[in-house]
Protein backbone atom coordinates (compact mmCIF):
# COMPACT_ATOMS: atom_id res chain seq x y z
CA UNK A 1 0.00 0.00 0.00
CA UNK A 2 2.90 2.29 0.56
CA UNK A 3 3.16 2.81 -3.17
CA UNK A 4 -0.06 4.74 -3.11
CA UNK A 5 0.90 7.13 -0.40
CA UNK A 6 3.71 8.85 -2.22
CA UNK A 7 1.57 11.62 -3.61
CA UNK A 8 0.88 12.82 -0.15
CA UNK A 9 4.58 13.45 0.05
CA UNK A 10 4.48 16.38 -2.32
CA UNK A 11 6.21 18.83 -0.04
CA UNK A 12 5.99 21.79 -2.37
CA UNK A 13 2.82 23.63 -1.53
CA UNK A 14 2.45 22.16 1.92
CA UNK A 15 2.55 24.62 4.76
CA UNK A 16 4.28 23.43 7.88
CA UNK A 17 3.26 25.37 10.93
CA UNK A 18 6.12 26.72 12.99
CA UNK A 19 7.61 29.74 14.69
CA UNK A 20 11.14 29.90 13.32
CA UNK A 21 12.78 33.07 12.13
CA UNK A 22 12.14 31.95 8.56
CA UNK A 23 8.46 31.48 9.32
CA UNK A 24 8.26 34.98 10.69
CA UNK A 25 10.00 36.71 7.82
CA UNK A 26 7.85 38.95 5.70
CA UNK A 27 6.71 36.83 2.75
CA UNK A 28 7.85 39.56 0.38
CA UNK A 29 11.32 39.28 1.86
CA UNK A 30 11.24 35.54 1.38
CA UNK A 31 10.18 35.86 -2.23
CA UNK A 32 12.87 38.45 -2.87
CA UNK A 33 15.48 36.14 -1.36
CA UNK A 34 14.15 33.28 -3.45
CA UNK A 35 14.35 35.38 -6.60
CA UNK A 36 17.90 36.52 -5.88
CA UNK A 37 19.09 32.99 -5.23
CA UNK A 38 17.31 31.63 -8.29
CA UNK A 39 19.05 34.20 -10.46
CA UNK A 40 22.40 33.32 -8.90
CA UNK A 41 21.59 29.66 -9.36
CA UNK A 42 21.02 30.14 -13.07
CA UNK A 43 24.45 31.69 -13.54
CA UNK A 44 26.61 29.41 -11.43
CA UNK A 45 27.84 26.39 -13.34
CA UNK A 46 30.93 25.62 -11.32
CA UNK A 47 31.31 22.98 -8.68
CA UNK A 48 32.56 25.29 -5.94
CA UNK A 49 29.96 27.91 -6.58
CA UNK A 50 27.18 25.36 -6.26
CA UNK A 51 28.64 23.89 -3.09
CA UNK A 52 28.53 27.40 -1.62
CA UNK A 53 25.01 28.05 -2.84
CA UNK A 54 23.75 24.67 -1.69
CA UNK A 55 25.28 25.26 1.75
CA UNK A 56 23.52 28.59 1.92
CA UNK A 57 20.20 26.91 1.09
CA UNK A 58 20.83 24.17 3.64
CA UNK A 59 21.59 26.81 6.25
CA UNK A 60 18.24 28.43 5.53
CA UNK A 61 16.47 25.09 5.88
CA UNK A 62 18.23 24.52 9.21
CA UNK A 63 17.10 27.94 10.40
CA UNK A 64 13.52 27.08 9.52
CA UNK A 65 13.51 24.03 11.76
CA UNK A 66 11.91 21.97 9.01
CA UNK A 67 13.28 18.47 8.90
CA UNK A 68 15.28 17.37 5.90
CA UNK A 69 13.39 14.11 5.93
CA UNK A 70 10.17 15.99 5.33
CA UNK A 71 11.77 18.05 2.59
CA UNK A 72 13.54 15.24 0.81
CA UNK A 73 10.49 13.02 0.94
CA UNK A 74 9.04 15.44 -1.57
CA UNK A 75 11.65 14.50 -4.17
CA UNK A 76 10.61 10.87 -4.20
CA UNK A 77 7.82 11.22 -6.78
CA UNK A 78 10.16 13.06 -9.14
CA UNK A 79 12.97 10.55 -8.74
CA UNK A 80 12.35 8.62 -11.98
CA UNK A 81 12.44 11.82 -13.99
CA UNK A 82 15.58 13.01 -12.26
CA UNK A 83 17.28 9.71 -12.98
CA UNK A 84 16.28 9.90 -16.67
CA UNK A 85 17.68 13.38 -17.02
CA UNK A 86 20.84 12.56 -15.15
CA UNK A 87 21.47 9.52 -17.36
CA UNK A 88 20.81 11.49 -20.51
CA UNK A 89 23.21 14.17 -19.42
CA UNK A 90 25.80 11.59 -18.46
CA UNK A 91 25.73 9.78 -21.80
CA UNK A 92 24.82 12.40 -24.37
CA UNK A 93 26.26 15.70 -23.13
CA UNK A 94 29.84 14.61 -22.83
CA UNK A 95 31.03 16.66 -25.79
CA UNK A 96 28.63 19.56 -25.48
CA UNK A 97 29.91 20.61 -22.08
CA UNK A 98 33.65 20.79 -21.64
CA UNK A 99 34.45 20.55 -17.95
CA UNK A 100 34.85 23.75 -15.99
CA UNK A 101 38.34 24.27 -14.64
CA UNK A 102 39.76 20.95 -15.85
CA UNK A 103 41.35 19.32 -18.86
CA UNK A 104 38.79 17.40 -20.84
CA UNK A 105 39.05 13.63 -20.32
CA UNK A 106 36.94 10.99 -22.09
CA UNK A 107 36.41 7.80 -20.09
CA UNK A 108 34.19 5.87 -22.45
CA UNK A 109 32.79 6.29 -25.94
CA UNK A 110 30.34 4.28 -28.05
CA UNK A 111 28.69 5.82 -31.10
CA UNK A 112 27.05 9.07 -30.06
CA UNK A 113 27.27 8.12 -26.42
CA UNK A 114 30.20 9.07 -24.24
CA UNK A 115 31.13 9.69 -20.67
CA UNK A 116 33.57 12.50 -20.04
CA UNK A 117 34.65 14.33 -16.92
CA UNK A 118 32.60 17.19 -18.36
CA UNK A 119 29.41 15.14 -18.36
CA UNK A 120 30.10 13.84 -14.85
CA UNK A 121 30.60 17.36 -13.62
CA UNK A 122 27.44 18.38 -15.42
CA UNK A 123 25.41 15.66 -13.71
CA UNK A 124 26.69 16.55 -10.26
CA UNK A 125 26.28 20.29 -10.77
CA UNK A 126 22.81 19.84 -12.23
CA UNK A 127 21.76 17.74 -9.26
CA UNK A 128 23.06 20.38 -6.88
CA UNK A 129 21.28 23.11 -8.79
CA UNK A 130 18.10 21.11 -8.71
CA UNK A 131 18.42 20.58 -4.98
CA UNK A 132 19.02 24.31 -4.44
CA UNK A 133 15.85 25.28 -6.30
CA UNK A 134 13.94 22.48 -4.67
CA UNK A 135 15.02 23.52 -1.17
CA UNK A 136 14.27 27.18 -1.84
CA UNK A 137 10.82 26.62 -3.23
CA UNK A 138 9.74 24.07 -0.64
CA UNK A 139 11.22 26.28 2.06
CA UNK A 140 9.09 29.17 0.87
CA UNK A 141 5.91 27.14 0.67
CA UNK A 142 6.41 25.19 3.87
CA UNK A 143 7.13 28.24 6.00
CA UNK A 144 4.64 30.60 4.40
CA UNK A 145 0.93 30.06 4.08
CA UNK A 146 -0.07 30.10 0.46
CA UNK A 147 -2.38 32.99 1.05
CA UNK A 148 0.55 34.97 2.38
CA UNK A 149 2.56 34.06 -0.68
CA UNK A 150 -0.31 35.17 -2.85
CA UNK A 151 -0.68 38.43 -0.97
CA UNK A 152 3.03 39.01 -1.19
CA UNK A 153 3.07 38.46 -4.93
CA UNK A 154 0.07 40.71 -5.22
CA UNK A 155 1.70 43.43 -3.20
CA UNK A 156 4.92 43.11 -5.19
CA UNK A 157 2.98 43.35 -8.43
CA UNK A 158 0.98 46.35 -7.28
CA UNK A 159 3.37 48.88 -8.83
CA UNK A 160 2.68 47.21 -12.19
CA UNK A 161 -1.06 47.51 -11.82
CA UNK A 162 -0.93 50.76 -13.71
CA UNK A 163 0.41 48.75 -16.62
CA UNK A 164 -2.79 46.69 -16.37
CA UNK A 165 -1.16 43.75 -14.64
CA UNK A 166 -4.06 42.06 -12.80
CA UNK A 167 -2.19 41.63 -9.52
CA UNK A 168 -5.19 40.54 -7.45
CA UNK A 169 -6.33 37.96 -9.96
CA UNK A 170 -2.88 36.52 -10.38
CA UNK A 171 -2.54 36.09 -6.66
CA UNK A 172 -5.97 34.49 -6.35
CA UNK A 173 -5.20 32.05 -9.14
CA UNK A 174 -1.99 31.18 -7.36
CA UNK A 175 -3.73 30.57 -4.05
CA UNK A 176 -6.39 28.40 -5.60
CA UNK A 177 -3.84 26.38 -7.53
CA UNK A 178 -1.90 25.69 -4.36
CA UNK A 179 -5.06 25.03 -2.39
CA UNK A 180 -5.93 22.22 -4.78
CA UNK A 181 -2.52 20.54 -4.76
CA UNK A 182 -3.31 18.29 -1.78
CA UNK A 183 -6.83 17.67 -3.08
CA UNK A 184 -5.57 16.44 -6.41
CA UNK A 185 -2.88 14.39 -4.72
CA UNK A 186 -5.58 12.71 -2.72
CA UNK A 187 -7.78 12.32 -5.77
CA UNK A 188 -4.93 10.71 -7.66
CA UNK A 189 -4.48 8.27 -4.85
CA UNK A 190 -8.16 7.39 -4.98
CA UNK A 191 -7.99 6.84 -8.73
CA UNK A 192 -4.89 4.71 -8.38
CA UNK A 193 -6.46 2.59 -5.72
CA UNK A 194 -9.61 2.20 -7.78
CA UNK A 195 -7.59 1.10 -10.79
CA UNK A 196 -5.35 -1.15 -8.74
CA UNK A 197 -8.39 -2.88 -7.30
CA UNK A 198 -9.43 -3.64 -10.87
CA UNK A 199 -6.08 -5.14 -11.65
CA UNK A 200 -3.89 -2.22 -12.69
CA UNK A 201 -0.36 -2.73 -11.51
CA UNK A 202 1.28 0.29 -9.96
CA UNK A 203 3.26 -1.46 -7.30
CA UNK A 204 5.91 -3.22 -9.31
CA UNK A 205 7.77 -2.20 -12.40
CA UNK A 206 10.32 -0.29 -10.44
CA UNK A 207 11.68 3.12 -11.02
CA UNK A 208 13.30 2.17 -14.29
CA UNK A 209 10.35 0.89 -16.30
CA UNK A 210 9.63 4.27 -17.75
CA UNK A 211 7.42 3.26 -20.66
CA UNK A 212 5.15 1.27 -18.42
CA UNK A 213 5.08 4.05 -15.87
CA UNK A 214 4.25 6.65 -18.48
CA UNK A 215 1.42 4.56 -19.83
CA UNK A 216 0.06 4.22 -16.34
CA UNK A 217 0.30 7.96 -15.90
CA UNK A 218 -2.01 8.56 -18.85
CA UNK A 219 -4.69 6.38 -17.37
CA UNK A 220 -4.39 8.47 -14.22
CA UNK A 221 -4.26 11.88 -15.77
CA UNK A 222 -7.41 11.62 -17.85
CA UNK A 223 -9.77 10.93 -14.94
CA UNK A 224 -7.85 13.47 -12.90
CA UNK A 225 -8.58 16.16 -15.48
CA UNK A 226 -12.23 15.25 -15.59
CA UNK A 227 -12.34 15.57 -11.84
CA UNK A 228 -10.50 18.89 -11.96
CA UNK A 229 -13.00 20.41 -14.36
CA UNK A 230 -15.91 19.28 -12.24
CA UNK A 231 -14.32 20.84 -9.18
CA UNK A 232 -13.58 24.04 -11.06
CA UNK A 233 -17.24 24.40 -11.99
CA UNK A 234 -18.25 23.96 -8.37
CA UNK A 235 -15.63 26.44 -7.27
CA UNK A 236 -16.86 29.09 -9.68
CA UNK A 237 -20.37 28.79 -8.27
CA UNK A 238 -19.10 28.93 -4.72
CA UNK A 239 -17.05 32.05 -5.46
CA UNK A 240 -19.98 33.70 -7.21
CA UNK A 241 -22.22 32.88 -4.28
CA UNK A 242 -19.73 34.63 -2.01
CA UNK A 243 -19.87 37.86 -3.98
CA UNK A 244 -16.64 37.51 -5.93
CA UNK A 245 -16.61 40.01 -8.79
CA UNK A 246 -12.93 40.27 -9.57
CA UNK A 247 -10.02 41.84 -7.84
CA UNK A 248 -11.17 45.42 -7.61
CA UNK A 249 -12.07 46.73 -4.17
CA UNK A 250 -11.23 43.59 -2.25
CA UNK A 251 -9.98 44.11 1.27
CA UNK A 252 -7.38 41.99 2.96
CA UNK A 253 -7.22 40.34 6.32
CA UNK A 254 -3.42 40.17 6.17
CA UNK A 255 -1.12 43.16 6.16
CA UNK A 256 2.64 43.10 6.16
CA UNK A 257 5.25 45.44 7.43
CA UNK A 258 8.88 44.92 6.52
CA UNK A 259 10.98 44.70 9.67
CA UNK A 260 14.70 45.24 10.17
CA UNK A 261 15.35 41.52 10.17
CA UNK A 262 13.63 41.19 6.79
CA UNK A 263 15.86 43.85 5.31
CA UNK A 264 18.89 42.24 6.93
CA UNK A 265 18.09 38.88 5.40
CA UNK A 266 17.63 40.43 1.99
CA UNK A 267 20.86 42.40 2.32
CA UNK A 268 22.86 39.33 3.37
CA UNK A 269 21.48 37.31 0.51
CA UNK A 270 22.13 40.09 -1.96
CA UNK A 271 25.75 40.49 -0.81
CA UNK A 272 26.29 36.75 -0.91
CA UNK A 273 24.74 36.55 -4.36
CA UNK A 274 26.78 39.41 -5.76
CA UNK A 275 30.01 37.96 -4.35
CA UNK A 276 29.38 34.55 -5.90
CA UNK A 277 28.46 36.16 -9.20
CA UNK A 278 31.57 38.33 -9.24
CA UNK A 279 33.88 35.45 -8.43
CA UNK A 280 32.06 32.85 -10.47
CA UNK A 281 34.80 32.64 -13.07
CA UNK A 282 37.57 32.47 -10.49
CA UNK A 283 36.64 29.25 -8.67
CA UNK A 284 39.24 26.48 -9.15
CA UNK A 285 36.69 23.82 -10.20
CA UNK B 1 -47.83 37.54 9.02
CA UNK B 2 -44.50 39.11 8.19
CA UNK B 3 -43.25 39.80 4.68
CA UNK B 4 -41.60 36.83 2.98
CA UNK B 5 -37.84 37.11 2.70
CA UNK B 6 -37.86 35.10 -0.52
CA UNK B 7 -40.79 35.15 -2.91
CA UNK B 8 -40.83 32.97 -5.99
CA UNK B 9 -43.58 33.98 -8.41
CA UNK B 10 -44.63 31.73 -11.29
CA UNK B 11 -41.06 30.81 -12.01
CA UNK B 12 -40.15 28.54 -14.87
CA UNK B 13 -36.58 27.96 -15.81
CA UNK B 14 -34.83 26.26 -18.68
CA UNK B 15 -31.11 25.69 -19.11
CA UNK B 16 -31.61 25.93 -22.87
CA UNK B 17 -34.44 28.46 -23.37
CA UNK B 18 -33.50 29.34 -26.93
CA UNK B 19 -33.36 25.74 -28.13
CA UNK B 20 -36.08 24.41 -30.37
CA UNK B 21 -37.47 22.24 -27.63
CA UNK B 22 -36.43 23.85 -24.38
CA UNK B 23 -36.40 21.51 -21.40
CA UNK B 24 -37.77 23.12 -18.29
CA UNK B 25 -35.96 22.28 -15.08
CA UNK B 26 -38.50 24.35 -13.12
CA UNK B 27 -42.14 24.85 -14.00
CA UNK B 28 -44.57 27.32 -12.47
CA UNK B 29 -42.98 27.44 -9.08
CA UNK B 30 -44.66 29.57 -6.45
CA UNK B 31 -43.09 29.70 -3.05
CA UNK B 32 -42.66 32.03 -0.13
CA UNK B 33 -40.01 31.70 2.52
CA UNK B 34 -40.57 33.67 5.70
CA UNK B 35 -37.99 35.02 8.14
CA UNK B 36 -37.12 32.36 10.68
CA UNK B 37 -38.35 29.48 8.53
CA UNK B 38 -36.48 26.21 8.35
CA UNK B 39 -37.57 25.05 4.94
CA UNK B 40 -36.55 21.62 3.72
CA UNK B 41 -36.64 20.70 0.04
CA UNK B 42 -36.74 17.02 -0.84
CA UNK B 43 -37.14 15.33 -4.18
CA UNK B 44 -35.70 12.81 -6.54
CA UNK B 45 -32.39 13.31 -8.37
CA UNK B 46 -32.90 15.79 -11.16
CA UNK B 47 -36.18 17.08 -9.78
CA UNK B 48 -34.87 20.64 -9.83
CA UNK B 49 -33.95 21.24 -6.21
CA UNK B 50 -30.53 22.72 -6.91
CA UNK B 51 -31.88 24.71 -9.81
CA UNK B 52 -34.48 26.24 -7.52
CA UNK B 53 -31.92 26.92 -4.81
CA UNK B 54 -29.69 28.76 -7.30
CA UNK B 55 -32.57 31.11 -8.00
CA UNK B 56 -32.54 32.24 -4.38
CA UNK B 57 -29.17 33.98 -4.70
CA UNK B 58 -29.25 35.01 -8.34
CA UNK B 59 -26.83 32.32 -9.50
CA UNK B 60 -29.62 31.61 -11.97
CA UNK B 61 -32.32 33.97 -13.18
CA UNK B 62 -35.82 32.78 -14.05
CA UNK B 63 -36.72 32.22 -17.70
CA UNK B 64 -40.26 33.25 -16.78
CA UNK B 65 -41.55 34.78 -13.57
CA UNK B 66 -39.68 36.60 -10.83
CA UNK B 67 -37.76 35.87 -7.70
CA UNK B 68 -37.76 38.53 -5.00
CA UNK B 69 -35.21 38.47 -2.21
CA UNK B 70 -35.82 40.88 0.62
CA UNK B 71 -37.66 43.13 -1.83
CA UNK B 72 -34.98 42.92 -4.56
CA UNK B 73 -35.58 41.30 -7.92
CA UNK B 74 -32.88 38.81 -8.89
CA UNK B 75 -33.12 40.00 -12.49
CA UNK B 76 -31.86 43.45 -11.54
CA UNK B 77 -28.08 43.41 -12.10
CA UNK B 78 -27.60 46.10 -9.48
CA UNK B 79 -29.17 43.84 -6.86
CA UNK B 80 -27.02 40.79 -7.49
CA UNK B 81 -24.38 41.53 -4.86
CA UNK B 82 -26.81 42.62 -2.13
CA UNK B 83 -28.88 39.51 -2.86
CA UNK B 84 -25.85 37.26 -2.55
CA UNK B 85 -24.96 38.94 0.71
CA UNK B 86 -28.53 38.32 1.90
CA UNK B 87 -28.70 34.68 0.87
CA UNK B 88 -25.61 32.66 1.72
CA UNK B 89 -25.10 29.28 0.12
CA UNK B 90 -23.28 26.13 1.12
CA UNK B 91 -22.75 23.41 -1.45
CA UNK B 92 -22.41 19.68 -1.44
CA UNK B 93 -18.70 19.00 -1.65
CA UNK B 94 -16.78 20.71 1.14
CA UNK B 95 -13.46 20.80 -0.71
CA UNK B 96 -14.80 22.54 -3.77
CA UNK B 97 -15.97 25.66 -2.01
CA UNK B 98 -12.98 26.49 0.13
CA UNK B 99 -10.82 29.03 -1.69
CA UNK B 100 -8.00 29.83 0.67
CA UNK B 101 -5.37 27.68 2.28
CA UNK B 102 -5.97 28.87 5.83
CA UNK B 103 -9.32 28.56 7.54
CA UNK B 104 -9.70 32.16 8.67
CA UNK B 105 -8.66 33.53 5.32
CA UNK B 106 -11.27 31.44 3.61
CA UNK B 107 -13.95 32.67 5.96
CA UNK B 108 -12.87 36.22 5.16
CA UNK B 109 -13.22 35.68 1.41
CA UNK B 110 -16.87 36.73 1.13
CA UNK B 111 -16.79 39.96 3.13
CA UNK B 112 -13.39 40.82 1.61
CA UNK B 113 -15.04 40.71 -1.80
CA UNK B 114 -17.48 43.31 -0.55
CA UNK B 115 -14.64 45.52 0.60
CA UNK B 116 -15.46 45.24 4.29
CA UNK B 117 -12.71 47.15 6.15
CA UNK B 118 -10.01 45.17 7.90
CA UNK B 119 -11.21 45.62 11.45
CA UNK B 120 -14.76 44.56 10.78
CA UNK B 121 -13.46 41.76 8.60
CA UNK B 122 -11.64 40.33 11.61
CA UNK B 123 -14.69 40.74 13.81
CA UNK B 124 -16.89 38.93 11.31
CA UNK B 125 -14.43 36.08 10.91
CA UNK B 126 -14.22 35.66 14.69
CA UNK B 127 -17.98 35.67 14.98
CA UNK B 128 -18.59 33.27 12.09
CA UNK B 129 -15.98 30.78 13.31
CA UNK B 130 -17.45 30.86 16.77
CA UNK B 131 -21.00 30.05 15.71
CA UNK B 132 -19.86 26.93 13.91
CA UNK B 133 -17.54 26.10 16.78
CA UNK B 134 -14.40 26.16 14.65
CA UNK B 135 -12.48 29.03 16.22
CA UNK B 136 -9.86 26.65 17.54
CA UNK B 137 -8.93 25.79 13.95
CA UNK B 138 -8.59 29.24 12.47
CA UNK B 139 -4.96 28.85 11.46
CA UNK B 140 -5.36 25.32 10.12
CA UNK B 141 -5.00 24.31 6.51
CA UNK B 142 -8.38 23.12 5.24
CA UNK B 143 -7.04 19.87 3.82
CA UNK B 144 -6.09 18.79 7.33
CA UNK B 145 -9.70 19.01 8.57
CA UNK B 146 -12.36 16.31 8.60
CA UNK B 147 -15.11 16.77 6.06
CA UNK B 148 -17.58 17.74 8.77
CA UNK B 149 -15.18 20.43 9.91
CA UNK B 150 -14.60 21.59 6.34
CA UNK B 151 -18.31 21.90 5.83
CA UNK B 152 -18.58 23.97 9.01
CA UNK B 153 -15.85 26.22 7.65
CA UNK B 154 -17.91 26.58 4.48
CA UNK B 155 -20.90 27.55 6.60
CA UNK B 156 -18.79 30.10 8.44
CA UNK B 157 -17.64 31.43 5.08
CA UNK B 158 -21.23 31.95 4.05
CA UNK B 159 -22.23 33.40 7.41
CA UNK B 160 -19.39 35.91 7.36
CA UNK B 161 -21.47 37.79 4.79
CA UNK B 162 -24.09 38.16 7.55
CA UNK B 163 -26.85 36.73 5.38
CA UNK B 164 -30.47 36.58 6.49
CA UNK B 165 -30.96 33.27 4.71
CA UNK B 166 -28.63 30.29 4.53
CA UNK B 167 -29.21 27.80 1.73
CA UNK B 168 -27.64 24.36 2.14
CA UNK B 169 -27.64 22.26 -1.03
CA UNK B 170 -27.18 18.68 0.15
CA UNK B 171 -24.45 19.91 2.42
CA UNK B 172 -24.53 16.81 4.57
CA UNK B 173 -24.57 14.20 1.84
CA UNK B 174 -20.81 13.74 1.62
CA UNK B 175 -20.30 13.56 5.37
CA UNK B 176 -20.07 10.68 7.80
CA UNK B 177 -22.79 10.48 10.46
CA UNK B 178 -20.70 12.34 13.02
CA UNK B 179 -19.91 15.15 10.57
CA UNK B 180 -23.56 15.29 9.57
CA UNK B 181 -24.62 15.72 13.17
CA UNK B 182 -22.02 18.50 13.65
CA UNK B 183 -23.35 20.37 10.66
CA UNK B 184 -26.99 19.89 11.65
CA UNK B 185 -26.20 21.18 15.11
CA UNK B 186 -24.59 24.31 13.68
CA UNK B 187 -27.56 24.85 11.38
CA UNK B 188 -30.02 24.38 14.25
CA UNK B 189 -28.14 26.97 16.28
CA UNK B 190 -28.19 29.42 13.40
CA UNK B 191 -31.91 28.92 12.91
CA UNK B 192 -32.56 29.44 16.60
CA UNK B 193 -30.62 32.69 16.44
CA UNK B 194 -32.86 33.91 13.66
CA UNK B 195 -31.24 32.88 10.39
CA UNK B 196 -33.71 31.56 7.86
CA UNK B 197 -32.66 28.13 6.64
CA UNK B 198 -33.37 26.47 3.32
CA UNK B 199 -31.98 22.94 3.32
CA UNK B 200 -31.98 20.47 0.46
CA UNK B 201 -31.50 16.90 1.56
CA UNK B 202 -31.84 13.28 0.58
CA UNK B 203 -31.99 12.15 4.17
CA UNK B 204 -35.57 12.06 5.26
CA UNK B 205 -34.76 12.06 8.93
CA UNK B 206 -33.07 15.41 8.33
CA UNK B 207 -36.19 16.72 6.67
CA UNK B 208 -37.89 16.39 10.03
CA UNK B 209 -35.64 19.19 11.33
CA UNK B 210 -37.57 21.80 9.41
CA UNK B 211 -40.85 23.52 10.09
CA UNK B 212 -41.84 23.25 6.43
CA UNK B 213 -41.13 20.67 3.77
CA UNK B 214 -41.64 20.94 0.05
CA UNK B 215 -41.45 17.94 -2.23
CA UNK B 216 -40.30 18.45 -5.80
CA UNK B 217 -40.78 16.23 -8.79
CA UNK B 218 -39.91 17.00 -12.42
CA UNK B 219 -39.50 20.71 -11.79
CA UNK B 220 -42.72 21.19 -9.85
CA UNK B 221 -43.65 21.38 -6.22
CA UNK B 222 -45.88 18.38 -5.71
CA UNK B 223 -46.45 18.50 -1.96
CA UNK B 224 -45.81 20.92 0.83
CA UNK B 225 -46.66 21.47 4.45
CA UNK B 226 -45.31 20.70 7.86
CA UNK B 227 -43.12 17.59 8.03
CA UNK B 228 -45.98 15.80 9.74
CA UNK B 229 -48.44 16.66 7.00
CA UNK B 230 -46.06 15.76 4.22
CA UNK B 231 -44.71 12.54 5.62
CA UNK B 232 -48.06 11.15 6.70
CA UNK B 233 -48.80 10.74 2.98
CA UNK B 234 -46.60 7.69 2.82
CA UNK B 235 -48.26 6.37 -0.33
CA UNK B 236 -47.76 9.64 -2.23
CA UNK B 237 -44.10 9.73 -1.31
CA UNK B 238 -43.61 6.12 -2.28
CA UNK B 239 -45.20 6.84 -5.63
CA UNK B 240 -42.52 9.50 -6.09
CA UNK B 241 -39.84 6.97 -5.13
CA UNK B 242 -38.99 8.92 -2.04
CA UNK B 243 -38.28 7.48 1.34
CA UNK B 244 -40.11 8.47 4.41
CA UNK B 245 -38.30 8.80 7.72
CA UNK B 246 -37.86 5.31 9.20
CA UNK B 247 -39.90 6.21 12.23
CA UNK B 248 -42.79 7.36 10.08
CA UNK B 249 -42.56 4.19 8.07
CA UNK B 250 -42.77 2.09 11.21
CA UNK B 251 -45.71 4.11 12.46
CA UNK B 252 -47.37 3.74 9.09
CA UNK B 253 -46.95 -0.03 9.07
CA UNK B 254 -48.36 -0.24 12.58
CA UNK B 255 -51.21 2.00 11.50
CA UNK B 256 -52.05 -0.40 8.68
CA UNK B 257 -52.49 -3.22 11.18
CA UNK B 258 -54.24 -1.20 13.82
CA UNK B 259 -55.80 1.97 12.57
CA UNK B 260 -55.96 3.51 16.01
CA UNK B 261 -52.17 3.80 15.87
CA UNK B 262 -51.22 7.28 14.61
CA UNK B 263 -49.53 7.20 11.21
CA UNK B 264 -47.81 10.55 11.38
CA UNK B 265 -45.12 10.13 14.01
CA UNK B 266 -41.78 11.71 13.16
CA UNK B 267 -39.26 11.07 15.90
CA UNK B 268 -38.04 8.10 17.87
CA UNK B 269 -39.23 9.80 21.06
CA UNK B 270 -42.72 10.15 19.75
CA UNK B 271 -43.01 6.53 18.78
CA UNK B 272 -41.52 5.31 22.04
CA UNK B 273 -44.02 7.41 23.98
CA UNK B 274 -46.90 6.14 21.93
CA UNK B 275 -45.94 2.51 22.44
CA UNK B 276 -45.40 3.02 26.13
CA UNK B 277 -48.76 4.67 26.43
CA UNK B 278 -50.39 1.73 24.69
CA UNK B 279 -48.63 -0.83 26.82
CA UNK B 280 -49.76 0.92 29.97
CA UNK B 281 -53.29 1.06 28.66
CA UNK B 282 -53.33 -2.64 27.91
CA UNK B 283 -51.95 -3.32 31.33
CA UNK B 284 -54.81 -1.43 32.88
CA UNK B 285 -57.37 -3.21 30.73
CA UNK B 286 -56.07 -6.74 30.82
CA UNK B 287 -54.81 -6.69 34.37
CA UNK B 288 -51.57 -8.14 33.12
CA UNK B 289 -48.37 -6.20 32.92
CA UNK B 290 -47.47 -6.36 29.28
CA UNK B 291 -44.83 -3.79 29.88
CA UNK B 292 -43.20 -6.06 32.39
CA UNK B 293 -43.78 -8.99 30.12
CA UNK B 294 -41.79 -7.33 27.37
CA UNK B 295 -39.06 -5.84 29.46
CA UNK B 296 -38.74 -8.91 31.63
CA UNK B 297 -38.83 -6.95 34.87
N1 LIG C 1 -25.90 23.14 -15.89
C1 LIG C 1 -26.93 22.45 -16.42
N2 LIG C 1 -27.15 22.46 -17.76
C2 LIG C 1 -28.18 21.78 -18.31
N3 LIG C 1 -29.07 21.08 -17.60
C3 LIG C 1 -28.92 21.03 -16.25
C4 LIG C 1 -27.84 21.70 -15.61
N4 LIG C 1 -27.93 21.49 -14.29
C5 LIG C 1 -29.01 20.71 -14.11
N5 LIG C 1 -29.61 20.43 -15.29
C6 LIG C 1 -30.83 19.62 -15.47
O1 LIG C 1 -31.88 20.24 -14.77
C7 LIG C 1 -32.66 19.29 -14.09
C8 LIG C 1 -32.72 19.62 -12.61
O2 LIG C 1 -31.42 19.47 -12.06
P1 LIG C 1 -31.05 19.82 -10.58
O3 LIG C 1 -29.59 19.79 -10.45
O4 LIG C 1 -31.73 21.07 -10.18
O5 LIG C 1 -31.71 18.62 -9.81
P2 LIG C 1 -31.57 18.24 -8.26
O6 LIG C 1 -32.95 18.06 -7.76
O7 LIG C 1 -30.71 19.18 -7.55
O8 LIG C 1 -30.90 16.82 -8.36
P3 LIG C 1 -29.82 16.16 -7.38
O9 LIG C 1 -30.59 15.51 -6.28
O10 LIG C 1 -29.16 15.14 -8.26
O11 LIG C 1 -28.88 17.21 -6.93
C9 LIG C 1 -32.05 17.94 -14.37
O12 LIG C 1 -32.81 17.33 -15.38
C10 LIG C 1 -30.67 18.26 -14.85
O13 LIG C 1 -30.26 17.32 -15.80
MG1 LIG D 1 -28.76 19.07 -6.59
Amino acid sequence: MENFEFLRNVTIGQYFQGDSIIHRLDPRAKITILLILVVVNSFILSFTGNVLLLSWCIALVLLSGISFRFMLSGIKPALPLIVIFALMQLFFYGDAYPPYGMESVTYWRWGIMSITNGSIQLVIVTLMRFLEIFFLVSLLTSTTTTTNIAYAIESMLEPFQRLRVPAQEISLIGTIALRFVPIFAEQMEIIMKAQASRGADFGEGGVFQFVKRTRQMVTLIVPLFVDAFRRAEDLILAMDARCYTGGRGRTKIVRFHMQRVDLLFIAFTAVFGVLIMVFRNHFPI
Amino acid sequence: MSEPIIRVENVSFSYNPSAEKPVFALQDINLEVFPGDYLVIVGHNGSGKSTLAKHFNALLRPTQGDVWVDGMNTKDPKCVLPIRATVGMVFQIPDNQIVATVVEEDVAFGPANLGVPEEELRARVDWALKIVDMDAYRQRAPHLLSSGQKQRVAIAGAMALKPKVLVLDESTSMLDPAGREEVLKAVRTLNKEGTTIVAITHFMHEAVEGNRVIVMEAGRIVAQGSPREVFSNVETLRALHLDVPQVTELAYELHKRDNTFPADLLTVDEIVQEIERRLEQKERIGGYSWARHYTGQ
